[in-house]
């Protein structure tokens, strides 16, 4: 077996002398880099410990994250309640498993029952009300926060989304021109202005006695936003398809609607699932602006918590370890992607 | 017409409520805060010693604190106060908006914010000012006695323009070193590549903290730059105004009287100062004047403490920052903190 294998690599890496010096000049230059760093982040760091005294100078102070691993979590969310942030991340994990491994006649009624049950069970275990107790959304934050800003506000992207792009590809013009509007003016606006105008202008504003939450504010400017961004995504789906996949639906005696919910769109989606992966990703990594009007998500709960005296100077072990996750996360939703392409493609042979 | 009804409705309501009140002037903002149970407070989102979550998330600091010492004076209750974080571009509109009842967040009083952005400085809470942190071993006790020194300085700052024209004035010869980010200039500050690095007396506690020894440097009191900083409040509604202003002279004067958390209560029954008294509502009725109850201050104090006390506990020796008072010292030991009289 690895007679075979080592001339396959042997011959990628080492196939001519050129070949061969460029590998090991490129094998230098990653040792050169990453040897600091994993002597920084691992040899080096100190693990065991309560204070920054703890710490050894020169290596990375974990000491730091361990301490505030919980703001890092659920940001200032009271302790004794965190068990309502965790079971509503198992009841969405558990939920969208239940979808994906439904049969396929029920994945649909599945689906629609998710999406029906889950985004208000989720508000409710971590607002409160009806038994629980109240949290404010000031005092969410955290990677808590990020998952709920990324779910939520791609919970407002994607059918919306969906149904712009439908929009744009309709015959009735003021349909198209509506969507058309919506669709450029959303990609046109930077989306740390929206997140500004959403948390600053509305309540100069708004009468006095309406307050919309600051943090829905937030959701939902982002949730439109991506809505424009997915809305063309979806459409270079739609474009794919050959127009005689709904001429034919018409001609079965298929109305809009149904032709759009059978044929269309399952086929449509499939297409454009990287492309929306890709905006997820995006979503994600946006949902860090909130930090300008102070809602302290993953990243600003890391930021904030540079500012206390017992722990300044651990710039680095914060964005390190906040930045990992962002990449952790990114990372498993790029193969979620392509495992489903995968499956898509397999599918379709 | 819908408006002209909610107009004398307000108006005949403003009345009855004026003669109840005995001659109080309305106040909104008072009301709303009594309804709802708690003060809303804008702060830093963190800064070092001034506002930012501890371990357990409980908000602290010397920005923090004045608003504590608020609740406990309006509500009598320290805790009855809840923060809003507010960065630099969101919080005069937070505050305009009525978001938050005041801003307690490290913010310079200057001129045109004044006068153009409809805002209100309540006092001085902290004299901000740029100025310089060198090694003890080098002795300088004041900018005048950099005199052939280098300064570590990142390019183009505000920081640069003021200390280059402040020893050019002066005629004294000062290398100015410049480096690319503020990160750079005290990195290089602390290998010894220059005698001084300069920026803020608050941005400097934050900064020796993360130094290799911060024990070996000391920050000279005397700035070159004049920042004061202290809560803001919108216009409009001068009873709140009055509070708020006068809450924090009552911390300040409570330091200057010698009253303490740990003697309040002692002072309130014995002293025969009559300011002390008055501050703590054993004389007069100071509180119920603004509508408050009349131990408003002293409850401020018990549960606070006074303007020293949260000075040395947040930024001061007893805090990871050790700043010295400088010029956040009582005008009477040196300083410029000051408040006038209770009477």
């Amino acid at each position: 077996m690895s007679a075979i294998v080592a001339p396959v690599w042997r011959r990628r890496l080492f196939g001519t002398p050129a070949t061969g010096v460029v590998t090991i000049l490129l094998a230098l230059a990653l040792a050169w880099l990453a040897i600091p760093i994993i002597r920084w982040a691992l040899i080096d760091a100190t693990w065991r410990g309560t204070t920054r005294a703890d710490c050894v100078a020169g290596g990375a102070c974990w000491v730091f994250v361990k301490a505030r691993f919980g703001q890092f979590m659920y940001g200032l969310y009271p302790q004794d309640q965190r068990w309502r942030a965790d079971l509503t991340g198992i009841l969405f994990v558990l939920g969208t498993a239940a979808v994906v491994f439904a049969p396929q006649r029920l994945r649909l009624k599945a689906g629609i029952a998710a999406l029906i049950i889950l985004p208000p069970l989720g508000i409710w275990l971590l607002g409160g009300g009806f038994g629980l107790r109240w949290i404010e959304t000031r005092e969410w934050g955290g990677l808590m926060l990020t998952l709920f800003i990324s779910v939520y506000a791609s919970l407002i992207a994607i059918p919306f989304g969906i149904l712009l792009a439908l929009g744009r590809q309709s015959e009735l013009r003021i349909v198209r021109l509506i969507s058309v509007l919506f669709i450029e003016f959303w990609r046109g606006v930077p989306i740390i202005a929206v997140i500004f105008l959403a948390s600053l202008l509305l309540p100069l504003i708004l009468p006095g006695g309406i307050g919309i939450d600051r943090l829905a504010r937030a959701v939902i400017g982002l949730g439109l936003v991506i809505a424009a961004y997915m809305a063309e995504a979806v459409r270079g789906g739609l474009q794919a398809l050959p127009p005689g996949q709904r001429e034919a639906a018409t001609a079965l005696g298929l109305t809009y609607w149904k032709a759009t919910g059978l044929i269309i769109l399952p086929q449509a989606l499939r297409i454009s699932l990287p492309a929306m992966t890709n905006e997820f990703i995006a979503l994600v990594k946006n949902t860090t602006l909130v930090l300008v009007v102070s809602i302290l998500d993953l990243l600003g709960i890391a930021q904030a918590s540079l500012a206390d005296p017992a722990w300044v100077g651990m710039n680095m072990e914060a964005y390190v370890f906040s930045g990992s996750i962002y990449w952790l996360i990114c990372f498993a939703l790029s193969r979620w992607s392509r495992h489903l392409e995968l499956l898509g493609r397999r599918r379709h042979r | 017409m819908k408006t002209m009804i909610l107009t004398a409705a307000a108006t005949v309501a403003m009345g009855a409520s004026l003669a109840s009140a005995q001659q109080l002037a309305p106040s909104p903002t008072l009301d709303a805060i009594k309804a709802r149970g708690h003060i809303e407070c804008g702060v830093h989102l963190g800064l070092p010693g001034f506002s930012f979550a501890d371990d357990k998330g409980e908000w602290t600091g010397l920005d923090v604190d004045y608003c504590k010492a608020l609740a406990a004076a309006v509500l009598g209750d320290a805790k009855k106060v809840k923060f809003t974080p507010t960065s630099v571009q969101q919080r005069w509109p937070i505050l305009q908006s009525g978001q938050v009842d005041l801003l307690s967040r490290n913010s310079t009083i200057t001129f045109s914010r004044n006068a153009s952005l409809g805002l209100n400085f309540q006092g001085i809470n902290f004299y901000e000012g740029q100025t310089f942190i060198v090694r003890k071993a080098t002795n300088a006790k004041s900018a005048a006695d950099l005199d052939g020194a280098s300064v570590c300085v990142a390019a183009g700052s505000t920081e640069e323009k003021n200390a280059s024209d402040w020893f050019l004035e002066r005629n004294l010869k000062v290398t100015i070193t410049n480096f690319q980010k503020n990160d750079d200039a005290i990195a290089a500050y602390d290998a010894g590549r220059c005698d001084a690095y300069t920026a803020g007396v608050g941005a400097l506690a934050g900064q020796r903290a993360k130094l290799k020894v911060p024990g070996d440097h000391v920050i000279l009191t005397q700035p070159i730059s004049n920042d004061p900083q202290g809560p803001v409040t919108r216009w409009g509604d001068e009873r709140w105004q009055l509070v708020v202003r006068w809450v924090l002279n009552g911390t300040i004067a409570a330091e200057m009287l010698g009253v303490t958390s740990a003697n309040v209560d002692q002072m309130k029954a014995s002293s025969k100062n009559s300011e002390v008294r008055r501050l703590l509502g054993a004389e007069g009725n100071f509180g119920a004047t603004m509508g408050l109850s009349n131990d408003w201050m002293y409850n401020a104090i018990k549960q606070v403490g006074n303007y020293g006390e949260s000075f040395e506990r947040t930024v001061g020796m007893g805090s990871g920052l050790k700043l010295e008072r400088g010029q956040n010292q009582l005008w009477t030991k040196g300083g410029l903190l000051f408040t006038p009289p209770f009477q």
